[in-house]
């Protein structure tokens, strides 16, 4: 199994292959998206209206097994992955070709079979961690609303008991939750946060609304002012530094926290801010076996289709430098979560941050003041550090 | 508007052959699959062709009613600039 310090080592490799053309090296981090079909009907995304010539599994052994060991961190994405009828022999796939350190799959928690598919998963990748986010775009009826499907909260609240006793059996399981800032969430970021902070999982990560292709969202005002989230985001940094974090959740914490301040700073300066890994560290794989450098611009670099399954043909080939040409000049900008966590890894001054956070005593919150989880999806404001 | 690098990307890139049929296809069963989208739109380019000039503003068609992009006469074919958007309840004004 592929381990951390292998994928570190391999940080100073891609700052070459950007800047030089060499070594050659396969993607570290990779999306697979089976499908775009969803049962959620989110006011930030349209996905879930898209129909395609979905790859079949035969057709992503075949993809994932030209990949060999290089992916170390599995996304798979949708539409809802575990809607999937073939997401738990996809899983399988990849483990078997790749032997992936991590495999991370978002959720909307609505099919009761999730648990079952998760478990199935989990035995199947012993030695990979398998992170579930749940989503979560608001407390009660607000994530009702913006998710599109009524009683969607009170089915997030049950597949989170239910996978969180699965995580007491599996040791490579990890259960954590994911909220959209958008502007239909902004205003109540607070309760996100203190629902979150006694719900018993293991992270809460969010993730800022921002136009893709993927999404078909392009031109949507979906994203927040860069003062609305700035404020929102303001105080969910405050909250995460004053908690106490051990071992490995310290780091990912800590990048967390710079990871907010990157978004800021994206919104606010519109531009790359650091350089962007998407097209040499970073890929997504789409239904119809179209390889993409992100889901944001989804530029075609080409189809696997059309090249006997064999991703390095696409990755290696002659369409993709004008891509890498136009990321590197930063003629894109954006605040993708999945590539902007490789893009600070391969960035010093960010990881000179990041040490520096680990050696910084711990804030109390002091002032701030969240709404306490309450019955009933209610809330009520009150002090909790 | 957020992201508007995105908007001139998206314009600048080469359509597919079946660009207005999966398009059109997609937001026909995104209106029956009752999420917020309400039709769509037709976003035409600076440089757009003078028979897309003559499309009215902001209308919002229902897919089977919208036109076909590229227009048939546009001269820049695949690379026409114009391209569909969602229209969706909670814009404002939805037109």
């Amino acid at each position: 199994m592929q381990s951390t310090l292998g994928v570190l080592a391999r940080i100073p490799l891609f700052k070459l292959y950007r800047s030089f053309g060499w070594p050659q090296m396969l993607p570290v981090n990779l999306t697979l998206s089976p499908s775009p079909k969803c049962n959620s009907r989110c006011l930030t995304c349209n996905i879930w209206m898209k129909r395609e010539n979905e790859l079949t599994l035969e057709e992503w052994d075949k993809t994932l097994a030209s990949l060999g060991k290089a992916p170390y961190w599995f996304t798979i994405s949708g539409g809802e992955p575990l809607m999937f009828p073939h997401v738990v022999e996809l899983a399988k796939l990849a483990y078997q070709h790749c032997k992936p350190g991590i495999i991370n799959i978002p959720t909307n928690s609505i099919l009761p079979n999730i648990p079952e598919r998760v478990e199935q998963i989990a035995r199947a990748c012993p030695d990979s961690q398998l992170i579930i986010n749940l989503s979560l775009d608001g407390v009660g009826e607000q994530h009702d609303r913006i998710r599109g499907v009524k009683g969607n909260f009170e089915k997030f609240e049950k597949r989170l008991g239910q996978l969180l006793d699965l995580r007491g059996r599996l040791k490579n399981l990890v259960v954590g939750i994911h909220s959209v800032v958008s502007v239909f969430s902004v205003g109540h970021l607070d309760e996100i946060i203190a629902y979150a902070d006694g719900s018993g999982a293991d992270q809460f990560i969010t993730e800022i609304a921002e136009p893709r292709i993927e999404l078909d969202t392009v031109g949507l005002p979906i994203t927040p002012s860069a003062e609305e989230y700035a404020r929102a985001i303001d105080r969910l940094i405050k909250y995460v530094e004053s908690k106490q974090f051990k071992g490995m959740a310290r780091v990912t914490e800590a990048m967390r926290i710079e990871y907010y301040k990157l978004v800021k700073r994206i919104l606010d300066e519109k531009d790359q801010v650091i350089a962007c890994y998407a097209g040499w560290v970073s890929a997504q794989i789409y239904a119809d076996g179209t390889v993409w450098p992100c889901c944001v611009r989804a530029d075609n670099l080409g189809n696997l289709r059309d090249h006997n399954y064999d991703f390095k043909t696409i990755w290696f080939g002659e369409k993709i430098k004008e891509v890498r040409r136009s990321i590197a000049a930063k003629e894109c900008h954006c605040p993708l979560a999945n590539a902007s966590y490789t893009n600070m890894l391969h960035d010093l001054p960010t990881l000179g941050r990041v040490a520096g956070n680990l050696m910084r005593p711990k804030v109390p919150l002091g002032a701030i003041s969240l709404p306490v989880k309450a019955e009933s999806g209610q809330s009520s404001r009150d002090r909790i550090a | 508007m957020a992201f508007e690098w995105l908007s001139k990307f998206e314009q600048g890139t080469e359509k597919e052959a079946d660009y207005a049929e999966k398009k059109l296809a997609a937001y026909r069963l995104g209106m029956k699959g009752k999420g917020s989208i309400v039709g769509v739109m037709v976003h035409t380019a600076p440089d757009c062709c003078e028979p897309a000039r003559q499309l009215p503003d902001k209308k919002v068609y229902h897919p089977d009613d919208a036109p076909s992009l590229p227009l048939s006469d546009c001269p820049q074919g695949r690379h026409c600039g114009c391209v569909y958007r969602p229209a969706m309840s909670y814009q404002d004004p939805v037109i």
